[in-house]
């Protein structure tokens, strides 16, 4: 973690994540306003001593609603990404571990589905299914399984050709035991860089479902809800529409640097000594 | 590439029709009385066996028979076809407007690594890359679009045959989010494989033959790293593709990305079913597209 | 040899740091080294002595962080360091040339061999297109290539490892250098091609009279080539003069340790043979092995794919307590074989062990590998970074249930002392260890099961020199030890020639000759055993 830190990527990384954390665990707890409440005099205001960040159409506090909403913008972007990670990695691994017919045949779907773009993926599932967040989550880790699904295969490739594996192989180990303590424990790393830098696509794809009005519903605050529910009125005041904005790319870009400075210190330490 | 289109064709059908269990329902809603649905499903083969259903759609596909829309009454075919083209000019225009400025950047900024050059493109193109592109779009609206300054309109379409000028007015925003986002990915991914070209073995070779830097970038950096480049920058065509259905939706741009989300609200499931089809096919095309320019560009693919 | 009056090279006094992260490093401390013309210095030093960092110095293209310290580096009586780097870039390639040790990756892939040549020729000797290609292909002739207009023509990727280091050679010669810096040319060669090269070069050196800094980590091959050698030692040159000199009466204590860690055939290691009654512990019987099995999906869609055959009817029987070296190229199928008796690829034919017979992979059972065990080459890969060293080594004892469980303990300890290690490293884990030290628990690891059989696929060519004699001296001790039967795979003739009592030959996966080690240079060899036992440097004056 220190390693991390060192890293200029690392540390900025690190910063906007501990600020978006927090807002996530505790904004609900801290904001001045309360996120639904009306304001009727205070309406479509820029910044003000009263309202840090403004007011929207309603007179709603953006600064709290921000505060409000992420916990949903975030919590959306890790539990998708995770159930994606999931999927993706026990189909990747399997594909990567039996070999053969199997790998090949699992690797063909991978390749078709891949072949739609994420978004359309997504927008697809959603119109199936009906809106809503739970099932623009499910969409999302969908969407994810087969990238997650790929990474997870090379992983599980690159290190069941180690010779540590294979000296295992050959004293006649168990299938489990190859997998469980030999391969599984060095195959998590890349694993890990990816989920985590997946968490930013899954942000902001889950902000454009929102947008679209086919993820989280209001009254949630959700930051790509705020946007479109502001978009009437955004040259009126362009606060409401950039605020949230601009919090979604502080999030994503916070998951985005924090994985990569991830990658850069999991590389090199391999290769020291 | 054919096996890949048939795979993404079955997916697309598995998810629209055959999932959801009852397509009839799906595409009447939840208020729908029984006897409407079953007439529907008479009428769109829903109660035959799934294989057949398949193979069937397949066929009439093939066949360029991509039936009805179900919410406007007019062949599939004509709705998407102005529609195509009305998104290619955007997606051409973008993608022109990136490679004359991401590549160049992208080097540039592997030429000047370390230095405020290069940390000043760097950031941009990360930031570009965190930002969702319906908040670029806005952004962009609100900044060049409002009605005081009115630089530009806020979107909507003028067919080019009516008034070119004005037509081109209408596309610059669309086409600027497009690029934007786009540049800030593929300028990042140019950068990576440049610097990685120029810490090279062969690189430093010929720097030690006592070549001008200049001669040693022009022939002996830029040629290696401009295949993996390409190979990366295809899949941001993937992107692209889903980039451009929030930009039309936003900038009320009538291509194939606006069809779909009215298709998507409306449950228009051939229309749904045909975009798809042709948005994978684009990208399938595209792909093969850049496996020839790399061969072109690496003889160790060529002659391998 | 002629020398000249002033040196071509002189080094005096110079002295290279690195400021980094940790710290700064002091890559070279006041080295002093001089070469005339057409005289060849050999510098060898093992990794991180420095070599590498003073032809960067030399061609002057340092890294941001390098810290140069007082001292001259002196080309034909000029003043290197007080050039510009205008003059710098006029010097490079013309006054003094570089040879890499990868062809592979020092020569640019998609550009026209032919190309790089004449690109130098263009630059320096300011030749027309034409003309420069013209003499592009007298050069490449002078190389030795075949058909040098033919070679103009290709990419890198369409040429062997010792076509692409001539065409390396070749421009580097192009201009005429006063000097050329090698930097282990023939590492990445075989040995055979790594012999031609070097007459190819020697034959240059004395047309052109062509000063030479030959840098290499491997003292027999740079005793063949060099006139004079320094020997370099954490940055400082720790001896210096002519080569037989050295090689004969090493002064200082490293070069002598250096010296004596060569392998030298007339050392032997091992003494007797195992008696000839001594029952056949492992015979393998007509064994192929191949590779790229065409799977289900391909073989449905008639996809042809392409079979490589690792090893074709390979037959010999190994007798308890003996070793068995195997040598051979890369891609004999050395190794292919190692890892078939290992029970690593599947195989036809049959291999026996101690009387019972398996046809097949299947057949192999957990008593087999127990008695069957495997040393790796390289000493990073071997040992699984996330466990500790003990737990790696107790791992056989668990398994195969050779030790009750409060012994286990012990028993790690034990077998850290057989391999010279001491007791507490077991709480350590890989990435805190030597490659020297990791290779020593890889093979307490193997001797843990008590087995009959160790393979080791060459396990001290990714070690340091210094390093390998010891870890191939332990191995010898243990096997001695414990009379387990061996199979010695490594493609360094000396060596096996020290340690085995029989020696196999594989090429391109056949068995081509076997024979006791004392035979080597009998008359019935086969012709291939003979070119390589005669392509193998021998250090001189040893």
């Amino acid at each position: 973690m220190r390693e991390i830190l060192r890293h200029p990527t690392g540390l900025a990384g690190a910063l906007m994540l501990s600020l978006v954390l927090t807002a996530a665990l505790v904004g609900s707890l801290i904001a001045p306003y309360d996120p639904q409440l009306f304001h009727p005099i205070a309406r479509l205001q820029g910044p003000s001593t009263t309202h840090w960040l403004g007011t929207d159409q309603f007179g709603r506090d953006i600064l709290s609603r921000i505060l409000n909403g992420a916990w949903a913008t975030v919590s959306f972007g890790v539990t998708a990404t995770v159930l994606g990670v999931a999927a993706g990695a026990a189909v990747g691994m399997t594909a990567g571990l039996i070999g053969g017919a199997v790998d090949n045949v699992i690797m063909r779907i991978v390749d078709g589905v891949l072949a739609v773009p994420d978004l359309l993926f997504t927008l697809l599932i959603v119109t199936v299914l009906g809106g809503g967040t739970g099932h623009a989550m499910l969409a999302v880790a969908v969407a994810f399984t087969p990238g997650m699904a790929r990474i997870a295969r090379s992983a599980v490739l690159s290190v069941r050709t180690r010779e540590y594996v294979q000296a295992a192989v050959a004293r006649g180990e168990s299938t489990g035991y190859v997998l469980v303590r030999e391969v599984l424990p060095n195959a998590m790393g890349p694993l890990i860089v990816e989920a985590t830098i997946r968490v930013s696509f899954a942000i902001m794809l889950g902000a454009t479902l929102g947008f679209l009005g086919l993820g989280a519903q209001p009254p949630s605050t959700e930051w790509g809800l705020m946007i479109a529910e502001a978009r009437q009125f955004m040259f009126r005041n362009p606060w409401a529409v950039i605020a949230p904005g601009a919090a979604i790319a502080v999030a994503a870009m916070g998951f985005n640097l924090f994985g990569d400075a991830l990658r850069d210190v999991m590389d090199p330490r391999g290769r020291r000594r | 590439m054919l096996l890949v289109l048939l795979i993404v064709s079955f997916t697309v059908f598995a998810i629209t029709q055959i999932l959801p269990g009852n397509a009839a329902v799906m595409i009447l809603g939840e208020y729908a009385t029984p006897d409407q649905i079953a007439v529907l499903e008479q009428e769109l083969g829903l109660t035959r066996p799934w294989h057949v259903q398949y193979f069937d759609w397949l066929g009439r596909i093939l066949t360029g028979d991509w039936g009805m829309s179900m919410r406007l009454s007019t062949p599939v075919a004509s709705v998407i076809g102005e529609a195509f083209w009305r998104s290619a000019a955007l997606a051409a225009a973008a993608l022109v407007t990136v490679t004359l400025i991401a590549i160049p950047l992208g080097v540039i900024a592997a030429l000047k690594r370390g230095t405020v050059t290069d940390l000043g493109i760097s950031t941009l193109a990360y930031l570009g890359t965190a930002v969702p592109e319906f908040v670029t779009a806005t952004v962009l609206l609100v900044f060049l679009a409002a009605p005081e300054r009115g630089w530009f309109p806020a979107g909507g379409f003028v067919p080019p045959a009516q008034d070119l000028l004005a037509s081109l007015h209408h596309m610059v925003l669309p086409a600027a989010t497009l690029a934007l986002i786009l540049t800030a990915h593929i300028s990042r991914q140019v950068r990576s494989e440049m610097s990685e070209v120029l810490a090279s073995d062969h690189v430093r070779a010929a720097r030690l033959k006592g070549l001008p830097e200049g001669a040693v970038i022009r022939r002996h950096a830029l040629p290696n790293a401009m295949a993996p480049a390409v190979a990366v920058i295809s899949l941001d065509v993937g992107y692209l593709l889903g980039g451009i259905i929030v930009v039309e939706e936003v900038f009320a741009w009538p291509g194939l990305g606006r069809t779909m989300i009215y298709a998507l609200q409306n449950r228009d499931l051939p229309v749904i079913q045909a975009v798809t089809l042709v948005l994978a096919t684009v990208y399938a095309i595209s792909n093969l597209i850049s496996d020839m320019v790399i061969a072109a560009l690496d003889p160790r693919v060529r002659y391998a | 040899m002629s020398g000249a009056a002033s040196p071509v090279l002189d080094i005096r006094d110079y002295s290279l740091g690195y400021a980094t992260g940790a710290g700064p490093f002091q890559a070279l401390k006041q080295v002093s080294l001089a070469i005339a013309r057409g005289r060849t210095l050999g510098l060898v030093g093992e990794s991180g002595s420095g070599k590498t960092s003073l032809a960067w110095a030399i061609m002057r293209y340092l890294p941001a962080n390098a810290v140069e310290g007082s001292g001259n580096l002196l080309l034909s009586g000029e003043d290197l360091r007080a050039k510009t780097p205008a003059e710098i870039l006029n010097m490079r390639g013309r006054r003094i040339g570089m040879v890499f040790q990868d062809p592979a990756t020092s020569l640019n892939p998609t550009m026209m061999m032919g190309q790089q040549i004449v690109e130098v020729l263009i630059r320096h000797r300011k030749l027309a297109p034409r003309a420069a290609a013209e003499v592009a292909e007298s050069l490449l002739a002078r190389t030795g290539i075949a058909r040098p207009r033919d070679m103009m023509l290709r990419y890198p990727h369409q040429a062997s490892g010792g076509e692409k280091q001539r065409v390396v050679i070749a421009t580097a010669f192009a201009c005429n250098p006063e000097i050329i810096l090698f930097d282990e040319p023939t590492t990445a060669l075989d040995v055979i091609t790594a012999r031609q090269i070097q007459d190819l070069f020697m034959e240059l050196q004395e047309e052109t009279g062509v000063a030479a800094l030959y840098i290499s980590h491997d003292l027999a091959l740079v005793s063949r080539i060099a006139h004079d050698l320094a020997v370099i030692h954490h940055g400082e040159i720790v001896e210096q003069g002519a080569a037989r000199a050295i090689f004969s009466a090493p002064r200082s204590a490293y070069a002598r340790m250096l010296i004596a860690s060569v392998p030298s055939p007339q050392v032997r290691l091992v003494s007797t043979a195992p008696p000839a009654d001594a029952p056949v512990t492992l015979a393998l019987d007509k064994a192929t092995i191949r590779y790229g099995e065409r799977s289900l999906l391909d073989r449905l869609l008639g996809r042809s794919q392409q079979e490589v055959v690792g090893a074709r009817d390979v037959t010999f029987a190994v007798r308890e307590g003996e070793i068995l070296g195997v040598v051979g190229e890369s891609g004999s199928g050395k190794s292919t074989i190692a890892r078939a008796i290992a029970g690593l690829n599947p195989f036809a034919g049959s291999i026996s062990l101690a009387g019972r017979t398996v046809n097949a992979r299947d057949d192999i059972d957990r008593a087999y590998r127990r008695q069957v065990q495997i040393i790796f080459q390289n000493p990073d890969g071997s040992l699984n970074p996330r466990q500790r060293v003990g737990d790696i080594i107790a791992r056989p004892l668990k398994l195969y249930g050779l030790a009750r469980p409060g012994e286990i303990g012990e028993r790690v300890g034990d077998l850290l002392e057989q391999v010279r290690l001491p007791r507490d490293f077991a709480a350590r884990y890989p990435h805190q260890l030597s490659g020297g030290e990791k290779q020593r628990v890889a093979i307490a690891r193997a001797f843990a099961a008590e087995p009959r059989v160790v393979l080791c696929d060459e396990i001290t060519s990714s070690l340091d020199v210094s390093v390998q004699a010891s870890v191939a001296r332990l191995l010898v001790d243990l096997q001695a030890r414990t009379g387990a039967t061996c199979l010695f795979i490594t493609h360094d003739i000396n060596l096996v020639r020290q340690l085995a009592h029989r020696i196999v030959v594989m090429r391109r996966g056949e068995l081509v000759d076997l024979f006791p080690v004392e035979e080597c240079d009998a008359a019935e060899r086969h012709p291939y055993t003979r070119s390589l036992l005669d392509a193998v440097p021998v250090a001189a004056g040893s």
